[in-house]
């Protein structure tokens, strides 16, 4: 699968085109490994000499895709990637089984959960920003999630997609996505289970995402 | 997705008779149950093949029940 999906070009201020693809292979792995990789630890480092808040620093600075490759061919795992300008801009992982709703309303009926989502560095605001430069690419997150979406209602899951996300995307996931914050897990780093019920995942692509 | 291939499966009364539960219970078609459990039983195979332990723990977290498939 390989489909156009809109971004939005922050050098120009005009949304520019480029290609959502489920043909993941290591290569992109590699890539990530590469190229993004250096640019996190480096933006990890400015941030904490400069001060910053510490809520800002990524925590993802040790995520290692290529240990993934093995998950490549496991009909339980789904990866997604977003190129645009020849470059890969963001990766993800879903597990398309297995997992159900932590919502009482909701209880024991699966979703899709989103294992690992990652946009490249120098998308991330406040990362390039710790390194002197602007973003380059908005909504790469954004066209991510609606991937996940999607997936979750033609499994018919009905939209129900649930992640653990990092301190770092909180924000980003309960108020430009919609999710709902359900509780921090203690079997996984306190991190926060956010969740999409039908009703939010139909009105987060009901409004072509939310915003870049 | 890729595209999809029909088959025909012939279950007995009491394994259609879980089916349909399940599929009234986690509010999937038939079709989308078993394609869950064929993605669970694959993983399950390939983490067990690379060494990996599958385990059972009751509420009490006491007892500890080993699966292998």
């Amino acid at each position: 699968m390989r489909v156009p999906v809109e971004l939005f070009d922050y050098a120009t201020k005009e949304p520019v085109e480029g290609e959502l693809f489920d043909e993941v292979t290591v290569e992109h792995f590699l890539e990530t490994q590469r190229d993004w990789r250096p640019a996190v630890i480096e933006a990890a480092k400015a941030m904490l000499k400069s001060g910053a808040p510490r809520v800002n620093v990524p925590r993802h600075f040790h995520w290692d895709w290529s240990t993934k490759e093995a998950d490549l061919r496991v009909l339980a795992f789904s990866f997604f990637g977003i190129t645009c300008r020849g470059k890969l801009q963001g990766i993800m992982k879903l597990e398309t089984a297995g997992r159900s709703s932590r919502l009482p309303e909701h209880k024991g009926k699966p979703l899709i959960y989103i294992d690992y989502l990652e946009t490249a560095p120098w998308n991330i605001k406040t990362l390039v920003e710790a390194l002197g430069k602007g973003p380059q690419f908005g909504a790469v997150g954004t066209r991510l999630i609606e991937a996940a979406v999607r997936r979750s209602l033609e499994e018919g899951f009905k939209g129900r997609l649930a992640l653990h996300s990092l301190s770092t995307s909180e924000q980003f996931y309960l108020e430009k996505c919609g999710m709902m914050g359900v509780g921090r897990d203690s079997a996984k780093q306190d991190l926060l289970w956010c969740e999409f019920t039908p009703e939010q995942a139909e009105i987060f692509l009901g409004e072509g995402g939310g915003a870049a | 997705m890729n595209t999809k291939k029909t088959m025909t499966l012939n279950l007995t009364d009491q394994e259609m008779k879980v089916l349909e539960e399940l599929s009234t219970q986690k509010d999937l078609s038939k079709t989308a149950i078993l394609r869950q459990a064929l993605r669970l039983y694959q993983l399950v195979d390939v983490k067990l093949a690379e060494g990996g332990k599958l385990f059972f723990e009751d509420q009490k977290k006491e007892k500890a029940e080993l699966m292998v498939l």
